[in-house]
């Protein structure tokens, strides 16, 4: 007989002592189903693309109230056909027009496939010019022109729709804000400012004041002076800022303009939610960093008491 | 060495086996495997009771997919033998001197003398692998498992423990 044979023939058995006593212990409860990696992974993941779903849902609804902004269709689209499918400038400004009576900044940014580049960049700062503006700054490479043209409040609507006409408009947006309560504000200022000054000059021109408080009245004059000085400027800033608007143009070629294309309701979606997901990765990311060195200890930890109860039991 | 032995457990089909099957079906097992592990019956009883109890407690928990009750319970086994193993290295440290009266027949019901002697001689770690692979029958990644190494590691570990037995018992013989 092998000795293995012989080991399995001797085996000892467990006494039936030992077997009541096991035997007096019940399981408490019924069992649980167990919770699978896999499930909560998959669950993890679907939680994670219905966040970023749920965000490109509500941010692709929302505008901003006081700013307005459209794409271009497709860039076959002929000049004389686009009005329909894409309206003018100055219509669109229609829709958020600077109010009557109010003090109001308009910025627009609008985007023009031409045919030349250069005509056009020279077209655009006459037209600037017929409207009493001017062209701020002008980038010209080949291909693509930025300009930042300045043109009064009054007239924009004109000098956007003769700006549109240069070519066909790829993509717009025009903003307001409203100055009028910056302007109130610090002409409250000024005004207090000037009474304060005035009330100050009173009272040095008093003889019997003191020398000690001649010069304390003194400093207190140079500030408000100071103060005044810099809410004129701001105020003149403010008045300038309402009367001209701000055009930021982009003149393409037909083939640069073809990389601005045209995002509906779903592709914002699509696109807000995607942006969410890598953030939500870029979060992942992080918190693995962060973990890892404890993941690494812990690992450590193990294979060290692995390694110790080997020992203990090779010995 | 036949994993599909009766004895070694239910299959990994996902049904759940009565507590008092397991109990009938792997109480000697348990016991066996300890008493090979410690190398004291008494100890072993011991150990083995506080093994099932252990087993009591996380039975919500046990996953009959994820693997045999033998293995279950034999990996309970280890976590608890080990234990016993730390205090009784304590134990003897305090004490300084271990001479402990070790009974004539330890490991086997009437094993013969020269074998038990050899038996006596191995490592627990040893003892603990030909347990598994001999006594309780399990199959080489099961045992592995239990063991917290490799299948490969598990052989190589059975094969030396096996050979030692031999060339030990036979210079009993000799």
């Amino acid at each position: 007989m092998s000795t293995v044979d012989l080991l399995r023939a001797h085996a000892p058995a467990a006494p039936e002592r030992l077997q009541h006593r096991v035997l007096t212990m019940r399981p408490v409860g019924r069992q649980r189903p167990r919770v699978r990696p896999v499930l909560v992974l998959a669950g993890a993941v679907t939680l994670a693309m219905g966040a970023a779903l749920v965000h490109g849902l509500t941010t692709s609804s929302q505008q901003t109230p006081h700013s307005f902004s459209s794409d271009a269709a497709s860039s076959t689209v002929a000049r004389a056909a686009k009005a329909p499918a894409l309206e003018s400038p100055a219509t669109h400004a229609a829709g958020v027009a600077p109010a009557q009576n109010r003090l109001q900044h308009e910025d627009a940014s609008i985007r023009v496939r031409v045919r030349d580049v250069g005509g056009a960049t020279n077209a655009a700062t006459k037209i600037a010019a017929h409207f009493g503006g001017y062209a701020q700054s002008v980038r010209y490479r080949t291909g693509i022109s930025y300009l930042e043209l300045r043109v009064p409040t009054a007239r924009v609507k004109q000098a956007l729709a003769q700006l549109a006409d240069l070519g066909v408009l790829a993509s717009q947006q025009i903003s307001i804000e409203d100055l009028t309560n910056t302007l109130e504000r610090q002409s409250a200022q000024i005004a207090q400012l000037r009474r304060r000054i005035a009330a100050l000059n009173v009272a040095l021109r008093d003889s019997a004041l003191p020398e000690a408080q001649r010069v304390l009245l003194q400093i207190k004059l140079a500030e408000s002076k100071r103060a005044l000085a810099q809410r004129l400027h701001g105020r003149k800033g403010t008045l300038t800022a309402g009367a001209t608007a701000r055009i930021s143009l982009v003149l393409t070629t037909q083939k640069q303009a073809a990389a601005a294309t045209h995002r509906g309701r779903v592709g914002r979606m699509l696109h807000s939610a995607v942006g969410f997901l890598a953030l939500e990765g870029i979060v992942l990311l992080f918190a693995l960093i962060v973990a890892s060195p404890f993941a690494l200890a812990l690992a450590l930890l193990w294979l060290w008491r692995r390694r110790a109860v080997d020992r203990l039991l090779m010995e | 060495m036949n994993a599909a032995s009766p004895t070694v457990g239910l299959p990994r089909s996902g049904a759940l086996p009565s507590y008092d099957e397991v109990v009938a079906q792997q109480l000697d097992a348990v016991y066996r495997y300890l008493v090979y592990l410690t190398g004291d019956r008494s100890a072993a009883e011991d150990l083995t009771a506080e093994t099932f109890e252990k087993a009591f407690r996380s039975w919500r928990r046990f996953d009959p997919r994820r693997a045999a009750p033998r293995t279950w319970l034999c990996t309970i086994a280890r976590s608890v033998a080990v234990d016993w193993f730390r205090s009784e290295t304590r134990r003897r440290r305090r004490e300084e001197q271990y001479a402990r009266e070790q009974p004539l027949e330890q490991f086997g019901d009437d094993l013969p003398g020269p074998v038990e002697q050899a038996l006596r001689e191995l490592s627990p770690g040893e003892r603990e692998v030909i347990a598994l692979r001999v006594l309780l029958e399990l199959d080489g990644p099961s045992a592995a498992r239990v063991l917290g190494i490799s299948a490969t590691a598990c052989s190589t570990r059975l094969s030396r423990a096996l050979k030692r037995l031999e060339e030990m018992t036979d210079d009993v013989d000799g």
